[in-house]
């Protein structure tokens, strides 16, 4: 289980990115992070990550404290971030580099057919088009078999086609060995077709507003009536956690920034 | 994917058309840069043949072979050009040595780029042919002055390439490398090494042709062999033959070790190299 407790963030220019964010995460869960942007989103997922320090607060991932990367929390970026001098079968084989040569060409020849790259294993990473480059990413991420895994808006950069094309992809490859997921997006459709929960944060200073539980099965049926409703919720979450008039509902914040006047 | 085999007959469709012409030019270009210079060398040739000039002060391509014949019958060619390519072997590779080391640490640790930047900068900015009486005093007429000024040469190209590569490595790159956990050598070479070798063979190939410009005026300013004393010697005897022959030379030389840095260089740079893989894979 991941633990977020009291994560607040106040970066060097004196911006206050977050403000004790706390969430538990169970074992295989899909929790979307949704917000505004400035909402702290990335900071929060990058501090998950052990990329950067939290001001305060802890994460825990099975009752063990991250400070810096982990072996069992694995990262999935906006962009792929493939390295351009290795070989696509070379990228996914990264983190492998511990591995017996054998071991590792096997792992990385079973990944590559799983995301339906097997033709491209010896291409250049510039050589791939938007989306095979986010699935060689994302099969570089997965072939280490995190416990965790964060996709900080991993779509995001891709046509519409692609992208559900690889929601769908990314959900199949989950069912594999149910990672904990947890996806920070700004697409209302992302969340509710991917995720069993959905955080939503409020900006300025990044922190979270509501949570709403997505209890459809899966797979989901992007039209169907429930599916709308979900998304018609998050939507008004969303509305709702923009607009300043809103009192937070998080009862811990500090009793002077409620009474104001 | 299903969805991509149109798509991948597609391009491999262009890529068998577009191969022969590609092939034809890949031969016909350089040809194309031969010709204007091959033009001149046979007009002046011609010229001097039909008499309209003696061609004592531009001899005419024949006389400069000749000479060049001449100097390689006798052995005096070969003892030149082993001194000269001596004087910059040793030259380029402590100014390598030097520029590489130097331009690591002031780009890896910015506290070391900070005490030292500027003093390298203040000193680039002195023209190095400046130093020649210095380093004369300092280490004598013989081969140390002039390789220390060669090695000098060659450092500055090396230091900023180097320090500038490695500043510009892309910072998300740097991030893959912190979440697979890769160790501070490690991420040097997994990742910071392939990431400047572009930049760094570029800086080399600058830093050896900066190499071949101090080697001809270390060599012009005291030397009993070498192509640089076949220069001055052509001046002083009124050879322009000789000092020709010695630049036709200086010219072969210069490009070869450059086409050997490119050559030695290639089979680490093929996944950046966008046409010729593309169309060969």
């Amino acid at each position: 289980m991941l633990a977020l407790d009291r994560i607040s963030k106040t970066y060097p220019n004196g911006v206050h990115a977050l403000a004790r964010f706390s969430a538990d995460i169970k074992q295989g869960e899909i929790l979307a992070i949704i917000g505004g942007s400035g909402c702290g989103k990335s900071t929060l997922l990058r501090a998950i990550a052990g990329l950067d320090r939290a001001s305060s607060g802890t994460v825990t991932l099975d009752s063990e404290a991250i400070s810096s990367p982990h072996a069992k929390i694995g990262i999935i970026f906006q962009e792929p971030r493939l390295l351009p001098w290795l070989s696509v079968a070379d990228n996914i084989g990264f983190g492998l580099a511990d591995l017996p040569a054998a071991e590792r060409r096997e792992k990385v020849a079973r990944a590559l057919a799983r995301v339906g790259l097997a033709d491209k294993a010896q291409a250049w990473p510039r050589e791939l088009s938007g989306g095979q480059a986010q699935r060689v990413a994302i099969a570089r991420a997965l072939v280490p078999q995190p416990e965790v895994l964060l996709l900080d808006e991993p779509f995001s950069a891709l046509d519409a086609f692609t992208r559900r094309d690889l929601q769908d992809h990314l959900l199949d490859l989950w069912a594999d060995t149910r990672p904990t997921l947890i996806l920070v997006t700004h697409d209302v459709d992302e969340a509710v077709v991917l995720a069993d929960r959905v955080l939503v944060m409020r900006p300025r200073p990044g922190r979270l507003f509501d949570q709403i539980e997505i209890n459809l099965t899966r797979p989901r049926d992007r039209n169907s009536p429930l599916f709308e409703n979900f998304k018609r919720s998050v939507l008004t979450s969303l509305d709702r956690s923009l607009d300043r008039s809103v009192p937070d509902r998080d009862a811990t914040q500090g009793p002077g920034q409620a009474m104001w006047w | 994917m299903i969805s991509d085999a149109p798509v991948l007959q597609q391009s491999s469709d262009t890529a068998e058309s577009a191969a022969a012409p590609s092939r034809l030019s890949r031969y016909a270009r350089p040809m194309l840069g031969l010709l204007l210079p091959l033009i001149l060398a046979l007009g002046w040739e011609f010229v001097v043949w039909l008499g309209w000039s003696n061609g004592r002060l531009v001899p005419p391509p024949s006389r400069v072979f000749a000479t060049i014949a001449d100097l390689a019958r006798s052995g005096e060619l070969v003892r030149h050009i082993a001194a000269t390519l001596w004087r910059v072997g040793l030259g380029f590779a402590f100014g390598v040595i030097a520029g590489t080391l130097l331009g690591a640490i002031s780009g890896y640790w910015s506290l070391a780029r900070r005490l030292l930047d500027p003093t390298v900068q203040a000193l680039r900015a002195i023209p190095s042919l400046a130093w020649v009486p210095l380093f004369i005093l300092w280490l004598g007429i013989f081969e140390t002055s002039k390789i220390v000024l060669i090695a000098v040469g060659v450092f500055f190209p090396v230091y900023l390439g180097v320090m500038g590569a490695i500043l510009s490595v892309d910072r998300k790159i740097f991030e893959v490398g912190r979440v697979f956990r890769l160790s501070g050598p490690a991420m040097i070479r997994r990742i910071l090494l392939p990431a400047v070798l572009p930049a760094y063979v570029v800086s080399l190939r600058v830093g050896l042709g900066l190499g071949w410009m101090f080697v001809v005026a270390a060599e012009l300013i005291g030397a009993s062999e070498g192509l640089g004393y076949l220069l001055l010697d052509g001046q002083q005897l009124g050879k322009p033959a000789q000092i020709m022959a010695a630049i036709v030379i200086f010219a072969i030389l210069g490009k070869l070790t450059d086409w050997l840095i490119e050559v030695a260089a290639a089979p680490f740079l093929r996944w950046q190299d966008a046409f010729g893989r593309a169309k060969g894979a």
